[in-house]
């Protein structure tokens, strides 16, 4: 039996790595950037953690994959979907949580969850990229900001002004009309980060304000993004300390869940290991919150960190 | 030939009628001399049509991507009347002999109001059925607009047509819509693994082909499908629903099936909700054709009709609980408006059945499959969990 | 993406203040009537009153000679989104699962119902929802209602949509719908107020509001006051020739009144009570424009293009658009919505007996013609008014308005008249493109001026 399980999710423009052990917890978490789908980031995502944790790829026993790249990791025992990762890595960070606000780069997703972590009901944005990271992205491009001063400059703004368009496109063209007709760059910024607010608390609406609200992805990391989303619901979001990686540890714990089942009579005789289990609601081995899992695929061979990014660039 | 090497054959010939219904149209003409009706969704009589010795032929939505036809109609319009004002645009609805049609539905009327700018010199018939099934006058309504269609099929046929060829032709679709019944039975029971794109080419066929000569491929069909062993699965169970007038893409049904997933039963127009409803018997054929207007909206209701004493929620409800369907796919077209009315009524119903669900919508432009596809995985993985209590959402 | 601020129509540092249009102040009244008989209707509960909500045709006449008081859906619709106060209606239409493609009046009125609801089940906490508790107050102010009637005329979606209102309600309502044929034209003889499908569809829809009365008498145990009728439709078709004779004014150059004035009227004449107040208003209306052009007054500063409005309007930016053309100099002198619409026929309202001109009326809604019917309408209004391009509202969510816009411009174009199509909504202001507007608008004018030169 190995000591731990590995959860990756292998986003559009990140991707993210996280280790547990046995007993659920944290032993190392890594998020790396890269350009579009990449093999290149999803391999540092995992061979940064591996090399925080101290492990070696040998000493993983369950890998889970989720993400709009996941189907592409052969390193992966299974992959899920990125809305069950979400949901479940969320509660785990925040039991207290109902709904799940994630915006990523490619798309915006509402969730509501029960307290096993589990999807009620879950919304998208449409096939555009109103409201979500990439909008964002493509404003400040024709702001001629970085993305990253985004957040902190909307927090500026002293006028409101109301952009009702949520075409990527139009916006950019009126973007740079406001612009020309002198408005501020930070009133324009808050004007956008309002829009996409309203957009946000559109899809919440549907799934229905089930409890608590949690905020993952990275657009959590935008502060004006959160305080526009808060305003918009009139509720405060709590936000995780890394928000970014829900869906990575979601998917780790799915793998535990299964890992643990797997080997559950080899696990019985650990007294520690049970408490904690008993503990962590959400993972007590056979708990009737886990996605039943299909039978599993031989096992795949496990090379080690290093020999990652080759095997894994074979398969882009 | 081996009996599912034949199964595979008829299915094909007939998906390929459906995929070009003028070249069927055109060969049918050049056989029998007749006239080739172009007929709209949803509740038209076909049966009238075959009575007066013409072709009647669903027009269906075509793959082309839109082109002319978008100075004739606004891109906010749904793709299956983008694509019929297109294809009137682009010479490709010069196979018919007139064009007719008997539903209610604002964008179906622009997009025809257009064909008939773009072709003067196509016969364009509308006999508006009111769509209101509650108040008395409906139904005398319905049967004059019948009347009115009769004599408008007489003028352009050149024949009378007689009750007794109204009620052979009855006959004739009664017994089509039966053998197509009966493979959707053997498909909600587990006794075929026919997939979605098959089960559609076979309704598909039947809005276009000679019904005696689809009968006829049906029977020889259904006796091959009753003789292969049963094919229970193992997959996730689904029900799909939407799609009130046209064919949703086939590479949808392929997407949804590659998630492990079986389609059980549908509520579609290119499926079950075409066939549901025989005509009634009654001595008077038109009075039997009325009678089945409003037989089959309380068969499977449909949200382009007005009725209060029926819902297309309850029905939902029912058939799941018939079939065992584990969920629910909602196709909704873009822009359809009766369908963008009643989702929340679906929505309101699954959540007090605890039903999961997913609401895809679909255009004329293509599908971004891949992105669907997790929506798609994501909803298995709801319905695979164990039960466990779920609130109403 | 629109921009709503005080000082967004010019940019810094523009050279002059733009013009602006000279709106007629007689319409002001209008706005109070209106406004107090909203108010007057929000406290139709306490007063004990029997409410109907409906949509579609203005039978108004009808339900007040049946002793009830009526809502109109898409009125109040259209007066929340000319208010700027329509989003609390249509997020609480959102997260009942309504799409943002569906028609933004039955979105903003179905989200009315929801909040009407909530707040008669006194679980609407307005005071708590911070950011919006005025106006979330407004949009849920309707009165529950009683029994529903729709009337919707052309729209597959007006009639649809109540009977989602009807199951909002938990189907527990009386409710009676109207049904009318599309004046499509089958025959030959088919055309504007002529044909034999002319005929049968009046004598189809007249016999429907009888059935109507009946069901107003059955369910509500009132004794339809006919003679209440006859005077109210006696005041309506008095209003309704006080409005189109001054409509008539505006063939004068420079025009005395624009498009926007007249939209200013619909309300009163698509609700307000038939009695003498309408008629004074319609009178005060006229009298105004027969002042301005005595005294020379134009509704612009500098008419130099005048124009027609086709398609539903867009209630969220009627000023803004009143003072974007005006800043053009171009008048929008007619449209179809003004004046091809309420009770614009009043010959057909016989006075003592007045269905069959009513269910005309009905039928004769914008909305429920074929392209070959509009055409015959617009373009020979473009006629009478001297119009030299026809601005289309493309109105996203509003299939009924926009059937059969795009062959009216192919058949305007043969004409010679220049026209152009700008993106928008009746209440969803998400649509409205104003750079698409103000692109298009220039380049029509400037092709009108090219047409000139070349005429000249």
């Amino acid at each position: 039996m190995k000591s731990c399980v590995m959860g990756i999710d292998f986003g559009s423009t990140t991707a993210k790595a996280v280790i547990l052990d046995l007993g659920g917890r944290m032993l190392a978490s890594q998020v790396a950037h890269m350009g579009a789908v990449s093999g290149e980031g999803v391999a540092a995502a995992i061979a940064g953690a591996l090399d925080a944790a101290g492990l070696a790829q040998a000493d993983i026993g369950r890998t889970v994959a989720t993400g709009y790249g996941r189907r592409m990791l052969d390193i992966a025992d299974r992959n899920y979907t990125e809305i069950t990762c979400h949901a479940r890595g969320a509660v785990a960070m925040v039991p207290q949580a109902r709904v799940v606000i994630d915006i990523g780069g490619q798309d915006s997703k509402v969730i509501a969850v029960d307290a096993q972590g589990l999807v009620m009901q879950f919304t998208m944005n449409d096939r555009c990229a109103a409201g979500t990271g990439k909008f964002f992205e493509v404003l400040a491009r024709a702001m001629e900001i970085e993305l990253e001063d985004m957040g902190a400059l909307a927090l500026q703004a002293q006028q409101s002004l109301k952009i009702s368009s949520m075409c990527a496109t139009f916006a950019e063209t009126e973007v740079i009309s406001l612009l020309a007709e002198g408005r501020s760059k930070a009133d324009i910024l808050g004007g956008v980060h309002a829009a996409v607010a309203t957009r946000t608390v559109g899809l919440v609406g549907r799934v229905g304000r089930k409890g608590p609200i949690v905020m993952t992805g990275g657009v959590a990391r935008n502060p004006a993004a959160v305080h526009y989303i808060e305003k918009a619901l009139g509720e405060a979001l709590i936000l995780p300390e890394a928000p970014q990686i829900a869906g990575a540890l979601g998917a780790a714990l799915i793998g535990l869940d299964d890992y643990r089942r797997e080997h559950r009579e080899e696990l019985e005789g650990d007294d520690a290991l049970e408490a904690q289990m008993a503990l962590d609601k959400a993972c007590v081995p056979g708990c009737r919150g886990v996605p039943e899992l299909a039978p599993p695929p031989a096992t795949a061979p496990r090379g080690n960190a290093a020999a990652l990014w080759k095997r894994i660039q074979s398969h882009l | 030939m081996e009996q599912a090497a034949e199964i595979e054959e008829i299915i094909g010939s007939l998906a390929r009628i459906a995929e070009c219904p003028s070249d069927y149209a055109a060969d049918w003409e050049s056989r029998t001399g007749g006239k080739v009706v172009g007929i709209l969704p949803m509740n038209f009589p076909a049966e009238i049509v075959h009575a007066a010795g013409a072709l009647p032929v669903i027009v269906q939505e075509d793959d082309a991507a839109i082109s002319y036809g978008r100075s004739l109609l606004h891109e906010f319009y749904c793709g299956y009347t983008r694509s019929l004002v297109d294809q009137a645009a682009t010479g490709k609805l010069a196979c018919y002999d007139g064009i007719f049609l008997v539903d209610h539905c604002v964008a179906l009327l622009g997009a025809v109001d257009a064909i008939r700018f773009e072709l003067p010199d196509t016969p364009v018939f509308l006999a508006q059925f009111t769509a209101s099934m509650d108040e008395t006058t409906t139904r005398p309504q319905i049967a004059g607009r019948i009347g009115e269609l009769r004599q408008r099929l007489e003028e352009l046929c050149g024949e009378p047509i007689t009750d007794d060829a109204i009620h052979r032709s009855i006959a004739a679709y009664n017994r089509n819509r039966g053998l197509l019944r009966r493979v959707y039975e053997m498909r909600r029971a587990g006794r075929i693994a026919l997939s979605g794109r098959q089960m559609q080419a076979l309704v598909k066929s039947a809005m276009v082909m000679d019904v005696e000569e689809h009968s006829a491929r049906m029977a020889r069909l259904l006796s091959l499908l009753e003789a292969q062993p049963p094919a229970p699965s193992a997959k996730v169970k689904l029900h799909l629903s939407g799609h009130f007038c046209h064919a949703p893409r086939p590479e949808l049904f392929d997407m949804i099936e590659s998630c492990d997933v079986t389609v059980v039963d549908d509520d579609i127009y290119t499926g079950y909700r075409f066939i549901s409803t025989d005509v009634p018997d009654h001595a008077d054929p038109v009075e039997a054709l009325t009678g089945w207007y409003f037989a089959r909206n309380n068969n499977v209701p449909c949200s382009t009709r007005a009725q209060k004493t029926v819902d297309w929620e309850s029905y939902l409800g029912q058939a799941l609980e018939n079939t065992g369907a584990q969920g629910v796919i909602v196709l909704v077209p873009k822009f359809c408006e009766p369908h963008m009315l009643y989702y929340p009524e679906l929505r309101k119903e699954f959540h007090r059945r605890g039903i999961p669900h997913l609401l895809i919508e679909t255009e004329h432009e293509g599908l971004a499959l891949e992105m669907l596809k997790t929506r798609v995985e994501a909803l298995v993985e709801v319905i695979r969990r164990p039960a466990v209590i779920r609130e109403p959402a | 993406m629109s921009v709503t601020t005080e000082s967004a129509n010019h940019g810094p540092g523009a050279p002059r203040p733009a013009p602006r249009a000279n709106r007629l102040v007689s319409t002001r009244a209008g706005g109070e009537m209106v406004r107090n008989y909203w108010d007057n209707l929000f406290t139709a509960r306490e007063r004990g009153a029997t409410v109907v909500w409906y949509n579609g045709a203005a039978i108004n006449p009808i339900l007040q000679a049946a002793g009830v008081e009526w809502c109109h859906g898409e009125a109040f619709g259209a007066r929340l989104a000319a208010m700027h106060l329509e989003e609390p209606a249509q997020q609480e239409g959102e997260a009942y699962g309504y799409i943002n493609e569906l028609c933004s009046y039955a979105r903003t009125t179905l989200g009315c119902a929801l909040l009407t609801r909530k707040e008669a089940s006194r679980r609407v906490e307005v005071d708590q929802a911070p950011g919006v508790p005025d106006k979330e107050v407004l949009a849920a102010r309707l009165p529950p209602p009683d029994l529903f009637v729709n009337a919707y005329a052309g729209c597959s979606t007006g009639q649809q949509w109540d009977e989602i209102s009807y199951r909002l309600f938990d189907k527990q309502l009386p409710f009676f719908k109207v049904s009318y044929p599309l004046l499509w034209g089958n025959k030959p003889d088919a055309g504007y107020l002529r044909g034999e499908e002319w005929d049968n569809a009046s004598k189809y829809v007249a016999g429907q509001l009888y059935n109507l009365i009946e069901f107003l008498e059955h369910q509500t145990g009132n004794k339809f006051d006919w003679e209440g009728l006859r005077e109210s439709m006696h005041y309506i078709k008095r209003a309704a020739q006080l409005r189109l004779d001054a409509l008539e004014l505006c063939k004068a150059r420079p025009t005395p009144a624009v498009f926007w004035d007249w939209v200013a009227s619909i309300a009163p004449i698509n609700f307000l009570p038939g009695n003498q107040a309408l008629v004074d208003y319609f009178q005060g209306v006229k009298t105004e424009i027969e002042q301005r052009l005595e005294q020379g007054v134009s509704a612009l500063p500098n008419e130099r293009y005048r124009l027609a409005f086709d398609g539903i309007m867009n209630w969220n930016k009627v000023g803004w658009l009143a003072n974007k053309f005006a800043e053009h100099d171009a008048a929008v002198v007619c449209g179809r919505y003004t004046h091809n619409s309420f009770w614009h026929e009043p010959q057909l309202i016989d006075e003592d007996d007045p269905i069959l001109g009513m269910a005309q009326h009905y039928l004769l809604c914008p909305f429920n013609h074929s392209a070959q019917n509009l055409a015959e309408q617009v373009l020979g209004d473009c006629e009478t008014y001297g119009i030299e391009g026809i601005v289309f509202h493309a109105t996203r969510t509003c299939r009924s308005a926009t059937n059969g816009q795009l062959v009216l411009a192919k058949m305007a174009q043969q004409r010679g008249l220049q026209t152009m199509f700008f993106e928008g909504d009746v209440a969803d202001e998400s649509f409205y493109k104003d750079e698409i507007l103000q692109s298009r608008l220039e380049a029509m004018l400037e092709t009108i001026d090219v047409q000139r030169t070349r005429l000249s």
